[in-house]
């Protein structure tokens, strides 16, 4: 690739693509807050796999809950 | 403590002090590589959103404005991958150089599609590159990789783009 060949592209490009105003319009702040408020908290599927299955084994052998007491 | 220590402990008025101190720069660098300012201000948004829930990964002393311009480019990247254009551009045969303003729309609206269609990694270094005209090393620091490889992805993007404008008969003047 020659530079007048990159030269040219370049040109092309910057014809294309106007240039944007940079400037923001507006204060972003309250945005940021009310997303950081809202966003709930994401719990992998995994965890709820996790959970569920501890439900199950500690209904169909209610004894595991002494050895999973004893561990903690 | 200073401000930004008391960020990365989570105060969230040492965050507004610099989520306002930074939106306008954060926005600057994104509405560069998206040339649209209303999905520039829904990813500054959520470049701050991003930042605050990282602030444990923070150094202190640290430079919070590079950090949060790293995030912000891989957040754009993310953002042109998911709406790069799927359509193939069509092709014609090449033609003479036209002095129709029509034309000459038609020829840029096409040159601009062929652009969206790069790799968005391609896109975003060769938008700063060569439509902004920034030094390759605040772009590299951007990307987080050398100039070199900014350098090569200039290229590469020139190199299809070309190969891609000529085989629908487009020559750039």
């Amino acid at each position: 690739m020659t530079e007048h060949n990159d030269r040219e592209i370049r040109d092309a490009l910057k014809q294309s693509f106007p240039p944007v105003n940079t400037e923001l319009r507006r204060d972003l702040w309250p945005d940021v807050l009310r997303k950081l408020d809202v966003r709930p908290v994401a719990v992998p599927w995994y965890d709820w796999a996790l959970a569920g299955l501890s439900a199950v084994m500690f209904l169909a052998f209610p004894r595991l809950v002494l050895v999973f007491a004893y561990h903690l | 403590m200073d401000l930004l220590q008391r960020f990365t402990h989570g105060e969230i008025d040492a965050f507004e002090t610099l989520a306002r101190q930074f939106q306008g720069d954060i926005y600057a660098w994104i509405v560069r590589i998206v040339r649209d300012p209303g999905t520039a201000e829904d990813l500054t948004v959520e470049t701050l959103w991003r930042v605050y829930r990282a602030r444990h990964r923070f150094r202190p002393d640290g430079n919070f404005g590079a950090w949060a311009r790293r995030i912000a480019t891989n957040l754009a990247i993310d953002h042109l991958r998911r709406n790069r254009p799927e359509q193939s551009f069509p092709t014609e045969p090449a033609g003479v150089p036209q002095p129709d303003p029509l034309l000459q729309r038609e020829t840029r609206e096409r040159i601009q599609q062929a652009f969206r269609r790069l790799p968005a990694k391609l896109q975003v270094a060769a938008t700063l590159a060569l439509v902004e005209e920034l030094p390759y090393d605040e772009i590299a620091s951007a990307l987080g990789t050398s100039v070199g490889a900014v350098k090569l992805r200039v290229f590469r993007a020139v190199r299809i783009l070309r190969k891609r404008l000529s085989h629908a008969g487009i020559t750039p003047e």
